[in-house]
């Protein structure tokens, strides 16, 4: 029993003390008044790196002021520097007005800025270190000599993808924009569908290496301002050098638990981020990616896809059992074969237990592991085909499957039972629209898969047993994972597993928003215009 | 609290590497079992079973060189035993969870089945779904080592021709297991179970020759239904004696019968909806059962001068089938009265259902009541339809 005793825990080696002292310093240290100095601390920090162009000018003819203009080459639009901050304080006729001005007695830094240059986004900078990361940001820093004081003018302009298809969640009809990686282009999308003054955007920086912009948005009055301030909290809680995707920021702050179900959700579709804003939820935006997280997030919302509100309401309904059915079949249905197989032949019908028994004779391996063969195949060719270069992946897929298969069976290695389950499993698991689901669900099959190999119907019964119980415990921001199921609420019975019609989704989900709850005040089924008496 | 997690999690997963799964047999290690003989031979039980060869009888094409069952034997003292004796043949334990049939040779029905029943009921891969029939004149072991035509499986053969010709023929009774052992053990009711021949020659009946030829010499027939007494075989009902048997027991789904016509000639008709209900009486002490019998029929060949669109005619039919079908049934009443002594029909049951009290006295000498019987047969006949012509052509060959 002395494995169970805990032992001693070290203490751990902190190394973060020393980053912090020099961040310390670099946040004292304010700009120093010698325009020279300055740019000395600049060149000296960034290492004299080619990309940053310095540009020094004079204004004023008599008591010349030294200016010095930085910028980035490539996050920035060139020539509307040149047009709009170069160009006013080098003209002459600007000249003349700021002459008249400084001669009543004004400081010039504050002329220059209110007067000479026509600029929208001017802010103040008094320290090195909001000046390093404005200038990284793609912001051009302008400097004068003989002032603590800094601008810095917003003018960015960089290459990107710009708003495409997104690639995952496709839909037949609906909007087909995706977010792009420029954090600006997706809140403006996400503003396109919500023109409410009461969407408001909170934005962060995270990373201490990587200073990711990160924007928070949601809807004022219908969010529970309870989960945004959590959210707030564990995003300011985050304490690591970068944050290179939105990945990143879900594992930092999702619940503590070990789970293999995802509880926040992502998706590239600025439709998806705006219906979820009009029931209460959080948008977590990071530069940098496409995919925008949601939270909270419950389980049935992994089902639904944007499709099912744009096109009917029976076709959403049905295509939504569907993908339970598909669900259940990818995470059972090798497993199911296995137990049935091996351990309860009595259950099946007598001309089915001859059909397999006769497609077992001379198969060398037990079902299991032919069982585990086929599916691991499947899983590589699955990695491989998602690798390749796109006119080889689809291909390989299809091709290799089905190919790998049928040789298989003809080779006698596995029963062609087995190539019709796993290719059903297969393709089940391609009805999610949501696609960390389907992660989920690949892992717990194998699990299932050992369990029914040992133990039959008894150890899947198990196994859906201890997956049920962790899912009910599940908690996304406070909010009960499998909700409104579990917590069963009959008014949001209306968009799990139904999808009414438009004029019957008369109110938010409860659990989510709590409170501004009615959407529609008079849910106008569609009637016939009344008979006029005669 | 990690570490305790990880020690756990490597012990389950010892656990599961090194206890293994008990329990598990794979497909191709059963030897599956579809129909099981039974015969004895002085003290000891034979016990023979059909096993099938999945290779041959799957859809695929599965070779043509050898049989799609094997029968293997053993002999042993209980059947249990000649079961487990068996593996010293078989190249597999046998797996009788689908059994579709159990052959019990006439010899061990007369000396009693019991023996055997307390077997096939205790035993847990046993399902109750096969039924049981009797092998008349031959032993069960020869039953089962028949080759049938069109279907692969003999024990199929059985099976769905027992079912078929009960719902279509109605002289043959399919019994499983539960009826048979709750009839064994009530004292209202005795046991009937069906019989079973092999009309041809058993040599050719046995090798593939049997199925290789249009005519097939030698095929399994099921013929009438043979009486029980607790658990021995006493005798057998003949045909129509059977079919009296079945419409007393409400069992008939759809059988065909003829009936002279009027003017001379035969007219077939098909029973397409029979119902009876027994009803038990008990006055001043005595019992009595009056059974009352309501029939639709079709009309099926008209081989005589007869008008069927005239209704007169009609009723003059229905009165004819009806009196046919009373007939009947006091003919097997009678007979079983006479011959057998034992009520299979079970009046004891229905005497039980309608005064407890009476019954609790003559519980235990029933037959010799039952001898004394008296039964009122009432038929009551409904020709619905004449098919699909409406003159027959003798009508109209004038």
């Amino acid at each position: 029993m002395n494995f169970f005793k805990k032992r001693n825990k070290k203490p751990k080696h902190s190394s973060s003390t020393q980053s912090h002292q020099t961040e310390d310093s670099n946040k004292k240290k304010a700009l120093k008044t010698n325009l020279d100095e300055n740019i000395q601390q600049i060149k000296q920090t960034l290492g004299n790196s080619g990309d940053i162009i310095t540009r020094e000018i004079s204004i004023r003819k008599e008591e010349k002021i030294k200016v010095g203009i930085f910028y980035t080459d490539g996050l920035v639009d060139a020539k509307s520097i040149q047009d709009f901050i170069i160009e006013p304080l080098m003209s002459d006729s600007r000249e003349i007005e700021l002459e008249q001005k400084i001669s009543s007695g004004q400081d010039v830094l504050h002329l220059i800025k209110e007067f000479v240059l026509p600029v929208g986004d001017i802010q103040d900078v008094v320290d090195f270190e909001t000046l390093f990361t404005s200038l990284l940001s793609g912001n051009t820093i302008v400097l004068l000599d003989g002032y603590v004081q800094g601008l810095v003018i917003g003018m960015r302009e960089w290459e990107n993808r710009g708003v495409t298809e997104p690639s995952d969640q496709t839909v037949i009809r609906g909007p087909r924009e995706g977010f792009s990686e420029a954090l600006r282009t997706n809140t403006a999308l996400i503003r396109r569908k919500i023109k409410d003054p009461h969407l408001w955007l909170e934005s962060k920086k995270i990373g201490r290496v990587t200073k990711t912009d990160v924007a928070i948005m949601y809807i004022k009055g219908i969010v529970n301002d309870k989960v945004v301030e959590e959210v707030c909290t564990r995003l300011d809680r985050i304490d690591i050098d970068a944050i290179l995707e939105s990945g990143y920021i879900e594992e930092l702050i999702q619940e503590e638990t070990y789970t293999p179900f995802p509880t926040i959700y992502n998706t590239e579709r600025p439709d998806v981020v705006a219906a979820a804003l009009l029931e209460g939820r959080v948008a977590i935006l990071v530069d940098g990616t496409p995919f925008v997280l949601l939270v909270p997030v419950v389980f049935g919302q992994f089902f639904q896809s944007a499709e099912d509100y744009y096109q009917r309401a029976d076709f959403g309904t049905l295509i939504r059992l569907l993908r339970y059915v598909s669900f259940l079949i990818a995470l059972l249905s090798p497993s199911l074969y296995i137990a049935i197989t091996t351990f309860h032949q009595e259950m099946l019908p007598t001309p089915l237990l001859i059909s397999l028994a006769a497609q077992r004779e001379g198969v060398p391996f037990p079902a299991f592991i032919e069982a585990l063969m086929m599916e691991l195949t499947f899983e590589i060719l699955r990695e491989a085909g998602v690798r390749m270069p796109r006119p080889a992946g689809q291909a390989i897929s299809i091709v290799g499957a089905l190919v790998v298969g049928q040789a298989a069976v003809e080779a006698g290695i596995v029963s062609a039972v087995m190539v019709i389950v796993v290719a059903i499993t297969a393709i089940s698991s391609f009805v999610f629209p949501a696609f960390n689901m389907a992660i989920s669900v690949r892992i717990l099959r194998f699990i299932l898969m050992g369990l029914a190999a040992s133990f039959g119907l008894f150890g899947i019964t198990v196994g859906l047993l201890v997956i049920i119980l962790h899912l009910c415990s599940l908690r996304s921001f406070g909010v009960p994972y499998m909700s409104p199921f579990a917590p069963f609420i009959l008014s949001d019975q209306k968009d799990t597993i139904f999808r009414l019609p438009q004029w019957g989704l008369f109110s938010r989900p409860r659990l989510i928003s709590q409170k501004n709850v009615i959407r529609e005040n008079n849910p106008s089924t569609p009637k016939p215009p009344p008979r006029k008496a005669k | 609290m990690k570490r305790r997690f990880i020690i756990l999690g490597i012990l389950i997963a010892i656990l599961i590497v090194s206890t293994g799964c008990w329990n598990r047999r794979e497909l191709n290690d059963l030897a599956i079992e579809l129909a099981m003989g039974i015969d004895k031979y002085g003290d000891q039980y034979r016990l023979t079973s059909q096993v099938v060869d999945p290779g041959e009888v799957a859809a695929r094409a599965g070779g043509g060189a050898r049989t799609p069952v094997i029968t293997y034997q053993a002999t042993a003292d209980n059947p249990f035993e000649a079961r487990r004796k068996m593996t010293t043949i078989s190249p597999r334990k046998i797996y009788a969870s689908h059994i579709r049939v159990v052959v019990i040779s006439e010899k061990l029905a007369k000396k009693g089945i019991s023996g055997i029943l307390d077997y096939l009921s205790r035993d847990h891969e046993h399902r109750t779904d096969f039924f049981i029939v009797v092998a008349k004149g031959t032993s069960a072991e020869n039953a089962l080592k028949i080759l049938t035509p069109l279907e692969k499986i003999p024990a199929n053969k059985l099976f769905s021709s027992l079912d078929t010709s009960e719902k279509a023929w109605a002289p043959t009774v399919g019994v499983t297991l539960d009826e048979l052992t709750s009839d064994i053990v009530s004292k209202g009711k005795q046991p009937v179970l069906t019989g079973l021949q092999v009309k041809g020659n058993q040599e050719i009946g046995e090798s593939k020759e049997n199925v290789e030829k249009l005519g097939t010499p030698s095929q399994l027939q099921y013929s009438g239904i043979g009486v029980f007494k607790e658990d021995k075989l006493i005798g057998w009902l003949n045909e129509k004696e059977s079919k009296g048997y079945n419409y007393i027991t409400d069992n008939v789904k759809s059988t065909v019968g003829h009936v002279t016509c009027p003017n001379g000639g035969e007219i077939a008709l098909e029973v397409m909806n029979s119902n009876t209900n027994v009803k038990g009486k008990v006055k001043h002490g005595n019992p009595q059962i009056d059974i009352d019998t309501n029939l639709e029929l079709n009309v099926g060949t008209v081989d005589c001068k007869i008008d069927l669109m005239n209704t007169k005619t009609i009723a003059e039919l229905e009165k004819r089938v009806g009196q046919k079908t009373k007939s009947t049934i006091e003919q097997a009443i009678n007979d079983v009265q006479e011959k057998y002594q034992v009520d299979i029909f079970g009046f004891g049951e229905v005497i039980h259902r309608s005064d407890p009290i009476y019954w609790k006295k003559v519980e235990n000498y029933w037959d010799q009541e039952f001898v004394d019987l008296p039964v009122h047969v009432k038929a009551n006949v409904k020709i619905r339809r004449v098919g699909t012509i409406g003159e027959s052509l003798e009508e109209g060959k004038e």
